[in-house]
């Protein structure tokens, strides 16, 4: 099958398609640190002064949808995990009221052994209840053309 | 807070590599923190009726590993980016190896970057990836 990527970006990356909020609570932050192996106190410990989440917590956080309504589909599903890409902007701490905007960062395709292979950039944005940036999480959603 | 100060750091170093926690009780423990349903997660029999030989490590779960051996070599040491790949998956109840060292040094911005591996009973590398860290 015949992927025009050029016309998949021109169409769908860049506009925001999902707006979603979460509250950070002290025990999914301790948890999520503590069960990956994390030993230093400022992510594993409430009472410390400067408690907050480990760098990547903003990965667990999923919108409403995974893609845009009516993005075509080329396989079942929306295909599988191949990674995630996380940038810090700035600490995530308790009781943070977390709002997330989703949308395509990139679409490309890799061409290999077992046919052509698409690549969706799913980018979300995270800010606190200030507006104050926390994280960028990239992450990568790949459907094999065709099936 | 201690750890590594930016000059104390080695091109070339190795992070010292530890096993995680990857058992049921324990990936149950993070699902739960990490609001991840998908039985295939923490339930062994549900996973093989997906075709998967047993339950599997969540991806951000291992993501979560690689940024906790940074920590464990330097606890003051802010992540500033970490890329991982998941290539394969991690099972429940394995025992894997994290694994980094240290592959640039930026002396303008002090940061350095990190080569991370998890790696299995098999020796091969089902999730790598990198991270940019200040000190």
């Amino acid at each position: 099958m015949e992927i025009d990527v050029d016309k998949l970006k021109r169409d769908w990356a860049g506009a925001t398609f999902d707006t979603a909020e979460f509250e950070a609570r002290a025990d999914d932050l301790r948890d999520f640190a503590l069960s990956c192996g994390e030993t230093a106190p400022h992510y594993t410990d409430p009472e410390h002064p400067e408690f907050r989440a480990v760098p990547n917590f903003t990965s667990r956080y999923v919108g409403r949808r995974v893609l845009p309504d009516n993005f075509p589909r080329f396989s079942s599903g929306f295909g599988f995990d191949a990674g995630k890409c996380v940038t810090v902007l700035g600490p995530l701490r308790v009781g943070d009221r977390v709002t997330a905007k989703s949308r395509i960062h990139d679409i490309y395709t890799k061409t290999g052994r077992s046919g052509t292979m698409l690549f969706i950039v799913h980018r979300m944005e995270f800010s606190n209840q200030r507006g104050e940036p926390i994280s960028i999480v990239d992450w990568r959603m790949v459907q094999r053309a065709g099936n | 807070m201690s750890g590594r100060s930016y000059a104390e750091v080695e091109f070339g170093e190795e992070l010292p590599a530890f096993q995680p926690d990857v058992s049921l009780a324990n990936v149950r423990r993070f699902t739960g923190a990490a609001g991840m349903t998908f039985p295939r997660f923490h339930d062994h029999e549900a996973a093989r009726k997906e075709g998967l030989p047993g339950a599997i490590v969540p991806g951000i779960m291992s993501q979560g590993i690689l940024t906790a051996l940074i920590h464990r070599w330097s606890p003051s040491a802010r992540v500033l980016r970490v890329d991982t790949v998941f290539r394969s998956p991690i099972l429940v109840d394995s025992k894997p190896l994290a694994k980094g060292v240290v592959t640039d040094k930026n002396d303008a911005e002090r940061t350095v970057e990190v080569d991370l591996t998890i790696q299995n009973e098999a020796g091969d590398s089902p999730v790598v990836g990198t991270a940019t860290v200040a000190f």
